[in-house]
């Protein structure tokens, strides 16, 4: 049994919206008003690290494609990996402040699978538009983590981190294929479907 | 201006987001007839694939072939519904036959896939259909590169469990990193094993590879069981072994250590094992015991050299003798599951030097008594001398030696791996 492919794209947006907003929330009030409850600090990273696990029985379902397969393995790997190093930071497990890179590494790779994984042009179909954005905005959005970890405080780079989740969540929820509205945005891509 | 300019853009790409339509997918396989490795009383007119969306049809989109290669279908077309693709089949006399096809999906990528189905007898895998090659020596390294990824993981929960009984503070980092490291090759190396076992079957170029269709090797195969059990019980072992890290409670370790042995068993059943003749539950259980066994030892030993000799000189007295009465069990179990195995598979004296498979067993026991006779001189050597606490020359060498026993169990998995997927006579 599988479940339609924009249903999973839907519960990863929830996802990645809890994650911006979290983000969003904790760049707006501060950290210390944000850890003032102790389970806070943990609640975007456990919420990421909970999507890694969840990323797998997708890899797994999801077969139709080789290239889906690697992609969604390779997700599911920086999603662990960045939120297990984030929940580790915000138990005092970890000390090293290096290890706020796995998100920016982790947006990175997510971003360079997400391109990889198409090969036409951004005005070839939607999909490819669709694809095109998510990978830029993730490859581009990696710049907020990685500049975060050097100056933890900046409203700016908070905001920002938390806007690139916002807008893959958008992005993700915008995978819509039930009516055929909207199809191809060059005739080259073939007819409208589904 | 600007400010006008940005927003105009922000509800332009707003506006193609929102607007619903087709995005994310190639087009996809959804509605075979015949199904994947359906068994027919009468062969069919044609072979109708349904896709989830209008794709290009090809002359040769369907192919069906034969067990010998002959082609039984003509050209393929599309049907009224632009997702339908057919191609009529000429009268088929009873046997297994491979279908395989390929179209142009809608975004422009070109999707490929095989199955296989039968006429009143029962069709093959699709790893077994007409032009799908058997394991090649890649795949060889890549079971081997499997064992060892296992063996890390089993064989460093089994020696802090069973040996260390707990995480010491002075090995916990490297003993974590050494499992954690375990868990990930296990997973990335079982995706590649995945892989290459659906191209053996598609005998697609790399390009086409990556648009391939793998859900009729996923879901009908042996290899396709185990790897997706195995992969979910590697992530479960990976959130276990992560929460003892973080929460600095050894006790998740024990259901991740029994998950992760139970999964061994994942490697018996997607080698020839399950399959061969002579093959049963006692054989199956035989082989797990027999990998099991292997993978505690060679593991176990690998966490010895690398972990508990160069970090913890206090710990290394107890810890070798610990391993060295766990390490007898395990040569005993390892060699009583082996010696029936080899029987069973090898029924006749001469198939030892007459059969590949024969040959390369030879190899493997060769290097089996090279590494027990190593086993040997540890066990009744250099552990009296640590019973005895007397020092010498060799206790002195313990580690390197470790690390020389070490090296050829690692030899034995890469002969066992290729053991694993070679046919046995018969």
């Amino acid at each position: 049994m599988q479940p339609e492919a924009e249903f999973v794209h839907w519960l990863f947006a929830t996802g990645f919206l809890v994650l911006g907003i979290c983000l969003l929330a904790e760049s707006i009030v501060g950290p210390e008003v944000w850890g003032r409850n102790p389970w806070r600090p943990h609640l975007w990273p456990g919420a990421m690290f909970v999507m890694g696990i969840c990323m797998w029985p997708v890899m797994i379902l999801f077969t139709n494609s080789t290239i889906h397969m690697v992609a969604h393995s390779a997700w599911a790997q920086v999603l662990m990996l960045s939120g297990g190093a984030e929940l580790a930071l915000a138990r005092g497990k970890l000390t090293s402040r290096y290890w706020h890179l796995t998100v920016g590494l982790a947006l990175i790779v997510s971003g360079a699978a997400s391109l990889v994984h198409e090969q036409n042009a951004w005005l070839f179909s939607r999909s490819a538009f669709v694809h095109h954005a998510l990978g830029w905005v993730m490859v581009g959005g990696a710049i907020f983590p990685i500049a975060r970890t050097f100056r933890p405080r900046s409203f700016v780079l908070g905001a920002g981190f938390a806007a690139t989740f916002l807008v893959v969540s958008v992005l993700l929820y915008s995978h819509r294929d039930v009516a055929d509205i909207f199809g191809h945005l060059s005739p080259v891509a073939g007819a409208p479907h589904r | 201006m600007k400010t006008r300019l940005l927003a105009l853009a922000v509800v332009v790409v707003l506006a193609v987001l929102v607007a619903p339509a087709g995005a994310f997918a190639h087009a996809s396989l959804r509605d075979p007839s015949p199904g994947y490795r359906e068994r027919l009383a009468a062969g069919p007119a044609a072979v109708v694939l349904r896709f989830d969306q209008a794709v290009t049809v090809f002359p040769d989109s369907i192919v069906v072939l034969d067990a010998r290669g002959r082609i039984f279908s003509d050209q393929a077309a599309s049907g009224a519904d632009p997702r339908i693709v057919l191609a009529p089949v000429r009268t088929l006399p009873r046997g297994a036959y491979t279908v395989r096809w390929h179209v142009l999906s809608a975004d422009g990528h070109p999707v490929a896939g095989v199955y296989t189905f039968g006429v009143q007898v029962a069709a093959p895998p699709p790893t077994e259909a007409f032009g799908a090659s058997g394991p090649t020596r890649a795949e060889d390294v890549v079971r081997w590169a499997y064992f060892l990824s296992l063996s890390l993981v089993v064989g460093g929960l089994g020696f802090a469990l069973l040996v260390l009984r707990g995480m010491p503070p002075v090995l916990s980092r490297r003993l974590y990193k050494l499992i954690g490291l375990g868990i990930v090759a296990t997973l990335e190396v079982g995706v590649l094993a995945f892989i290459m076992r659906a191209e053996g079957a598609l005998q697609l170029p790399f390009a086409k590879l990556l648009y391939a269709d793998l859900t009729p090797i996923a879901s009908g195969t042996r290899i396709g069981s185990a790897f997706t059990a195995m992969t979910m019980g590697f992530v479960v072992v990976s959130v276990l072994v992560y929460l003892a890290w973080l929460l600095d409670r050894v006790v998740f370790l024990w259901p991740a250590f029994l998950l992760a042995l139970g999964l061994a068993s994942g490697l018996s059943l997607s080698g020839h094992q399950a399959a061969d003749l002579g093959s049963s539950r006692a054989t199956e259980l035989a082989d797990w015991i027999h990998l099991s066994a292997a993978l505690l030892w060679v593991g176990g030993l690998a966490v010895l050299a690398l972990c508990v000799w160069p970090l913890a000189r206090d710990l290394r007295r107890d810890a070798f003798l610990r391993f060295s009465r766990l390490a007898t069990l395990l040569i005993a179990a390892l060699l009583g599951a082996g010696i029936y195995l080899s029987i069973v598979r090898l029924p006749a004296l001469d198939d030892l030097w007459t059969t590949r498979y024969g040959q390369v067993l030879v190899l493997k026991i060769s290097l089996v008594s090279f590494a027990l006779l190593w086993g040997a001189f540890h066990h009744f050597i250099a552990r009296r001398a640590l019973v005895e606490r007397k020092p010498s020359s060799w206790t002195g060498r313990l580690g390197t030696t470790l690390v020389g026993e070490a090296s050829i169990a690692m030899g034995i998995l890469l002969v066992a791996a290729i053991l694993v997927n070679s046919r046995p006579p018969g």
